[in-house]
């Protein structure tokens, strides 16, 4: 049942950035039907692939956030006795109290499964579970089929779906879990890169604004001992907070003062240490 | 029919495994790769499993594919192939089979040799029919497709066109950073400390356990039967002691602060004592050595579940380790060789490692290091090394 042939392929999307390295391996993993494994630094858009491969290619996407908590059996389905419970007392909805079917929901590997068309499953943080979900769960997306033990049915894929996997974590995962995906790191952007993803978010972005901001964030990214780098996501968020401050001047930030330091430094430590740089910098 | 470029892989320390070297060739059999470009990537997201691997892989694929010419494939190199093969063989038969296209049974059923045959047999197989692909690995490592050309479908990329040839852009190593010999930031050490945990249900059962609940009231056939459980808590102790005297630890000054900071938000229950080279009858409090002297056998009174970490680069003049009054400090002499409280302390402390900022490479220089070594495990104080060292903290 499984569809075979890759007739399409992925070419980036309309929010997202895509460099050439990237998207062969996207391809060569669709084509040999294996997961792929993302890791990087946050806000380097590893969630944003997932997206914007659905997108480009027009398949539904369906997000596992993984949660530390998580038993893979709640990203496969779920028995909802709870319900089931509550209409043997009362017994007042449509559904079929001796049917345990009306109380099966699919998780999210399930949905994928079950959908009627190939769907991109995006697999987030995935390090946040322990070992034996994540290589309990490469078992189930390996044969691509699972059991509802309660109802002794087996859930086979209609199409094996394209997975994503996303990983935030310095440590590797375990060795079987990545014998069988293909890996990518995706490294911070370059300046030009950047510019590109910038220009994406801003289209009318005032010159001046991008070249003040983008080598004040990069001069940023490099005092020492930050335990939370901005990235990405936090460079998109401060140039919009600049450009709506109608008293923002980009001549001004040359010369010292940094403004919404905030939005790019989330932990208090590390912020005291921006402003530090910030003051120091305006002194000379 | 890169066989060679998995065994200089192989050879450079980087962890391939047969099968995902099966895979790359099925890549190559479905025409999935039609230009060195495309080999250096798809390669490497077959093959590479880490980042840290990178820009080793990067350096080995560059001295591959800079214009020289493929050797013939001899059977010189495959004793290390079988090898690996062999035992990804006994380890995991299911993958093995379905990257030789053979069902699992059939696998179990051959005898070595036969597998190293069927193997043999695959590669030449690909071999022949590669016969093209070969010259234009040779040819240089210029791709003739042409760069982004080689999407006939039509896909096209946005972002950054990469007029370099893949041999170019691993010379550049861009991933240098990420190399396993790269220092050791907070945030590694973050990561690999996290597995040092220790959650046990402690205190009275005053939770739901919402999940047993439900299960136990379904079996009850609906009656309502409500189960508690314990908490989970954190319960691990842990005792940091560091060497911070004496010049010969001043060069690792910032790896050591890198830890302690660390340990200090990571762990709720810590003590942090200092020594100097050694331990003798006391532990510091103060990393003055000073004010807050422990005796040593007052250790006895911790948790013997806690977990001891020393650090220190255990190199010292022999005496000063095996002698009953070694210590430089007259009034540590109390007439007990420094060997012996570390031996106490071990074994008080079941779950203890030294973690040697020193170089393993160069650990058999020093004796210091291998008699301590014997009383400790001890570990480098890497990235590796403290992995080992937390996987030797937790195994019960």
């Amino acid at each position: 049942m499984e569809n075979k042939t890759v007739n399409s392929k992925f070419s980036g999307a309309s929010q997202y950035i895509l460099d050439d390295e990237l998207a062969s391996i996207v391809n060569v993993s669709m084509a040999l039907e294996m997961p792929l494994l993302l890791k990087g630094e946050p806000g380097t858009g590893k969630t944003m692939l997932a997206h914007a491969i659905a997108e480009s290619l027009k398949m539904p996407l369906i997000v596992l956030n993984v949660k530390s908590s998580m038993k893979l059996v709640d990203a496969l389905y779920q028995y909802d006795t709870l319900t089931r419970l509550n209409d043997s007392r009362f017994g007042d909805s449509s559904r079929d109290v001796s049917k345990i079917e009306d109380y099966i929901k699919m998780g999210k590997i399930g949905q994928a499964f079950t959908s009627d068309i190939r769907t991109v499953l995006l697999i987030d943080e995935i390090d946040k579970a322990d070992t034996d979900f994540q290589d309990d769960m490469l078992d189930v997306l390996d044969q691509m089929e699972f059991d509802i033990i309660e109802i002794d049915r087996t859930i086979k894929s209609k199409y094996r779906p394209v997975i994503v996997i996303t990983s935030n974590a310095k440590k590797d995962l375990s060795d079987p879990f990545l014998g069988r995906c293909n890996f990518h790191h995706i490294a911070f952007p370059d300046p030009e890169m950047m510019r590109k993803i910038v220009m994406v978010h801003f289209p009318d972005i005032d010159s001046n604004l991008m070249e003040t901001a983008m080598s004040t964030f990069f001069e940023l990214r490099k005092i020492e001992a930050i335990e939370k780098k901005p990235a990405t996501r936090e460079l998109i968020n401060w140039i919009r907070a600049l450009k709506t401050d109608p008293d923002f001047n980009p001549k001004m930030m040359g010369k010292g003062d940094i403004p919404f330091l905030g939005i790019l430094f989330k932990k208090s430590q590390d912020y005291k240490k921006a402003v530090n740089f910030s003051s120091h910098r305006n002194s000379n | 029919m890169f066989i060679d470029f998995f065994y200089q892989l192989k050879n450079v320390g980087i962890p391939v495994s047969p099968t995902s070297f099966l895979t790359l060739q099925k890549a190559l059999n479905m025409g999935l790769i039609n230009s060195i470009d495309e080999f250096y990537t798809s390669a490497r997201a077959i093959l590479i499993k880490s980042e840290r691997y990178f820009d080793v892989y990067d350096q080995a694929f560059a001295h591959r594919f800079q214009g020289v010419e493929l050797p013939e494939y001899g059977g010189l190199m495959l004793d290390e192939v079988t090898r690996a093969l062999l035992e990804e063989w006994l380890e995991d038969p299911a993958s093995l089979a379905a990257a030789l296209d053979m069902e699992e049974s059939d696998l179990i059923n051959l005898t070595p040799e036969e597998l190293i045959e069927y193997f043999k047999k695959r590669l030449n197989d690909q071999k022949g029919r590669h016969k093209g692909g070969r010259t234009w690995i040779g040819t240089g490592g210029t791709s003739p497709v042409g760069h982004s050309g080689y999407h006939p479908e039509g896909m096209r990329v946005g972002g950054v066109s990469r007029n370099k040839s893949a041999v170019k852009v691993a010379m550049e190593r861009r991933y240098k950073d990420y190399s396993r010999r790269g220092p050791l930031t907070q945030d590694m050490m973050g990561e690999a400390l996290k597995r040092l945990r220790n959650m046990i249900p402690v205190g009275p059962k005053d939770t739901v356990n919402i999940d047993e609940t439900i299960y136990q009231t379904m079996k009850n056939g609906g009656e309502i039967e409500i189960v508690f459980s314990r908490r989970l808590k954190d319960r691990l102790k842990v005792i940091l002691a560091i060497d911070n005297g004496g010049w010969s630890m001043d060069t690792y000054i910032s790896v050591v602060q890198t830890l302690f900071d660390y340990a200090r938000d990571q762990f709720k229950d810590l003590k942090t004592y200092f020594f100097h080279n050694t331990v003798y009858d006391f532990l510091w409090e103060d990393p003055s050595r000073i004010n807050k002297p422990m005796r040593v056998e007052d250790f006895f009174s911790f948790d013997p579940q806690t977990r001891l970490i020393m650090v220190g680069d255990a190199s010292m003049a022999p005496y000063e380790l095996m002698a009953a009054d070694g210590s430089i400090h007259v009034e540590e002499r109390s007439g007990k060789p420094s060997i012996e409280q570390l031996k106490f302390l071990a074994q008080i402390f079941p779950h203890c490692v030294w973690m040697n900022p020193v170089s393993s490479q160069i650990w058999h220089h020093t004796p210091t290091i291998s008699t301590i070594g014997q009383i400790f495990p001890m570990f480098e104080l890497s990235l590796d090394g403290l992995e080992g060292a937390v996987n030797h903290l937790m195994t019960k």
